[in-house]
């Protein structure tokens, strides 16, 4: 059986690769070689204090238990082998969990998690054969860890993630990884130097007290010639994995007797709105409409507000890890951040709605009033916070060289992004996929927009507070602001208008683009 | 132009048809999916669209409600161009489409408020007609529950009211009864009924023949994009005792299920 579900799974992945996404596997595949050349790499590093090559080994492979952990559960499901498929099959629980178990382990990922894991290996090399056998046997415990943990995760996960409110935390979970990616490039040479200087034993504990860095530990103890000692945390391995495998069984059959829709948990997590006051503020027009709906769905719906939640987060903890690392200069612009951030992520606000775009196109005259409210929501939403982030941020600094830099960023950001969002959402529509999860081509623009959204906002303010700044020309700095704000204005009109013109010329071929879920 | 069968006192109405296709044709790449269909919904009737899958019905009511741009031909909705005069026409038309999502993050009557606002319908009358139509339809009980965790009946329902909150003229509805249970198919059908004698004309595309039979007084045929048969439920009927003989009679379609398959059951 474990040979029909890897040639069953075989065959889906080929399916799907034919023709398509060629470039984006290519170029997935150079990132993680890189990262795993990396993670090798850093087995033969030289570290001055002892034991902490270990501390690093150990949190690169908690890294990479975490991948293997959270893959699955962001892509939804196992996308090849879906446990909906078997369901209906008299196969006993045990033996579909094992070949699950088994197919699993079919998997070209195991490939770049050996080079990675082998890290171990070359670390123990260095101190004899010993420390390196202990090595190999690490990382292969390391590996079936890792294919294991991810199989029990997806069982776990799974029921909820193909509910439609089981998505929201699937949503919830996604944006903590790339939250804490992005904050990568400012805690990970942090925590590099932590771990390398020796200065946290606390840290370099609880790295090597997770699972993950159980390998490593033994590593270090065979290095350090205790082999009997090497042996207990290869033995907690054994033992973790022998316990994965024995909750599996059970898990599964849970698992495949829960309805497709979590039914019994979604009644506890259905949420209650119920009509508040506030919406008297909003005209009772068709713009104060949309904006009403639009303000509604920035609150309610998971995939919007936790998109706010990363520009936010992403925004804030970057400058704020960087300040408590030494350097403040990049405080007054945690606010620029979190309001880039948050137009890039509403650059697909059509897309993401899909086919509810038929209630615009069958109203009369809706066309304006749905982009005008667009922007308006997405302004309330991301303006007032950036620019108070701005201010605080800034005047906590102490930064005052930054205000005219600051505050032109902000206004032009703020203003043009009103006008981005929705230009580049009717402009570029990438539908939502079938489980309601963003897809790779949607992910790639909001990246893309990250970059343009910027430069096209700050080019003309920039281009007053670099040779103020060069020449020492305060009242040329500050020149940038009032510029900003009549550049972002600008921007906010342009996009409103060329929005609601081709919305309301090309409507129905824009529908066509998201009246069903991208495959 | 034919009148409401059984009921009187409907008021004459101008003999301009409710809807109307001329000539229309939609390709998708290689393939006809709408050919030439030329098709005529008397005002005040009740008019039933039947075809097999994929025969063209969903495509053609698309066309008529302003969500798929024809490649060649015209709708008209009382006289008004959908494509030419969309405002007119998209005032007098109400539209339920199949599948389509909706804000599913808002409640039913939050939904029912932003549809009238953006109709710019007074807010008063907008409460007034929202309360209305989700006592009809049973869905206030479900006050405080977002879309998102309606039932799919519980969709059909309140997707049926944003097509009935404006008052519309002409009630476009792909597919009403799908996935309906018998009761909540049962208001929606008096609902129907009584748009229609008060004057208000349907058009619904079905697979269920005796539904179609039980409510509309016109009917039409498509099959592989074409109209193969269209007028009152007695003529199209003919000589056949039931719609559903007479259709698979027109489509020329061959109840297969007869060969092969000896070891099942055996």
């Amino acid at each position: 059986m474990v040979g029909v579900l890897i040639g069953m799974r075989a065959l889906i992945l080929r399916k799907n690769a034919q023709g398509k996404r060629i470039w984006g596997t290519l170029a997935l595949l150079v990132v993680v070689l890189a990262l795993a050349g990396s993670t090798f790499a850093a087995g033969l590093a030289h570290y001055a204090q002892p034991g902490a090559g270990a501390d690093v080994l150990a949190t690169l492979s908690f890294g990479w238990l975490l991948g293997w952990v959270a893959g699955p559960v962001m892509t939804g499901d196992d996308a090849t082998l879906r446990l909906d498929y078997f369901k209906l099959l008299p196969i006993p629980p045990r033996k579909l969990a094992h070949a699950m178990l088994g197919a699993n382990f079919a998997n070209v990922s195991l490939v770049f998690s050996f080079l990675a894991f082998a890290g171990m290996i070359a670390y123990g090399a260095r101190s004899g054969a010993q420390a390196a056998l202990v090595g190999v046997v690490a990382v292969l415990l390391n590996l079936v860890l890792a294919v294991v943990a991810s199989t029990v995760a997806v069982g776990v996960l799974g029921p909820t993630i193909s509910s439609r409110r089981g998505r929201d935390f699937s949503s919830v979970l996604v944006a903590l990884v790339i939250t804490l990616l992005s904050l990568a490039s400012a805690v990970v040479p942090f925590l590099a130097r932590k771990l390398t200087d020796g200065s946290s034993p606390v840290l370099a504990g609880v790295v090597r007290g997770l699972p993950s860095g159980w390998g490593a530990d033994a590593v270090q103890s065979a290095a350090d010639g205790h082999t009997a000692t090497a042996l207990l945390p290869l033995a907690g391995l054994v033992a973790l994995i022998a316990a994965l495998v024995l909750v599996w069984p059970p898990l599964l059959a849970r698992r495949l007797t829960l309805s497709g829709r979590g039914s019994s948990r979604r009644t506890s997590r259905q949420k209650a709105y119920v009509a508040v006051g506030a919406r008297r503020l909003l005209p009772s027009t068709p713009l104060g409409a949309v904006i009403g709906k639009e303000l509604r769905m920035y609150s309610r719906s998971v995939l919007r507000s936790v998109q706010l939640m990363i520009a936010l987060l992403v925004g804030v903890l970057t400058s704020v890890i960087v300040a408590l690392s030494g350097s403040t200069s990049g405080l007054p612009f945690g606010g620029l951040l979190f309001t880039v951030i948050a137009a890039a992520c509403f650059t697909n606000l059509y897309g993401d709605d899909g086919s509810a775009l038929w209630l615009t196109l069958t109203t009369p005259h809706a066309e304006r009033a749905d982009v005008t409210g667009r922007q308006w929501a997405w302004f309330l939403v991301a303006g007032p916070p950036g620019l108070l982030l701005t201010v605080l941020l800034t005047a906590a600094g102490g930064q005052n060289w930054a205000w005219p830099w600051a505050l032109s960023g902000e206004a032009a950001v703020a203003l043009g992004g009103t006008g981005l969002t929705v230009l580049v959402s009717v402009l570029s529509m990438q539908p939502l996929s079938a489980d309601g999860g963003p897809t790779p081509g949607r992910q790639v623009k909001a990246h893309l927009m990250l970059v343009a959204v910027p430069v096209l906002c700050c080019l003309p303010p920039l281009a007053l507070l670099l040779p103020g700044a060069l020449t020492g020309t305060t009242w040329l700095e500050w020149t940038a602001v009032p510029v900003a704000l009549a550049w972002g204005a600008l921007l906010c009109r342009l996009g409103n208008r060329t929005a609601t013109r081709r919305l309301t010329a090309r409507g129905p071929e824009l529908f066509a683009l998201v009246r069903r879920p991208a495959s | 132009m034919s009148r409401v069968p059984g009921v009187s006192g409907v008021p004459a109405l101008p003999a301009v048809p409710a809807l109307e296709f001329s000539g229309l044709v939609k390709r998708f790449g290689g393939q006809t999916a709408v050919d030439h269909v030329d098709l005529v919904v008397p005002p005040g009737s009740f008019f039933g669209l039947v075809g097999p899958n994929g025969a063209g019905k969903t495509t053609s009511l698309s066309m008529a409600t302003g969500l798929l741009r024809p490649d060649a031909g015209a709708v008209r909705i009382f006289g008004h161009d959908v494509w030419a005069d969309p405002v007119a026409a998209k005032e007098l038309v109400g539209v339920l489409p199949d599948g389509m999502a909706l804000p599913d993050r808002l409640t039913g009557r939050e939904v029912l408020t932003y549809l009238g606002l953006l109709r710019g319908m007074a807010r008063e009358v907008v409460e007034q007609r929202a309360a209305e139509l989700l006592a009809v339809l049973e869905l206030d009980a479900a006050e405080s529950t977002a879309i998102v965790d309606y039932s799919t009946g519980m969709r059909k329902k309140i997707t049926l009211a944003t097509a009935l909150l404006h008052g519309p003229r002409l009630l476009v509805l792909d597919e009403p009864f799908e996935a309906i249970d018998p009761v909540s198919a049962a208001t929606i059908r008096t609902i129907l009924q009584r748009f229609v004698r008060g004057g208000g004309s349907v058009v619904f595309s079905s697979h269920v023949m005796a539904l179609v039979e039980q409510l509309c007084d016109h009917v039409a045929v498509i099959a592989r994009g074409r109209v193969e048969a269209a007028g009152a439920l007695d003529d199209v009927r003919g000589e056949h005792p039931t719609l559903d003989e007479a259709f698979v009679h027109i489509v020329g379609a061959r109840a297969g299920g007869a060969e092969g398959l000896s070891w099942l059951a055996s």
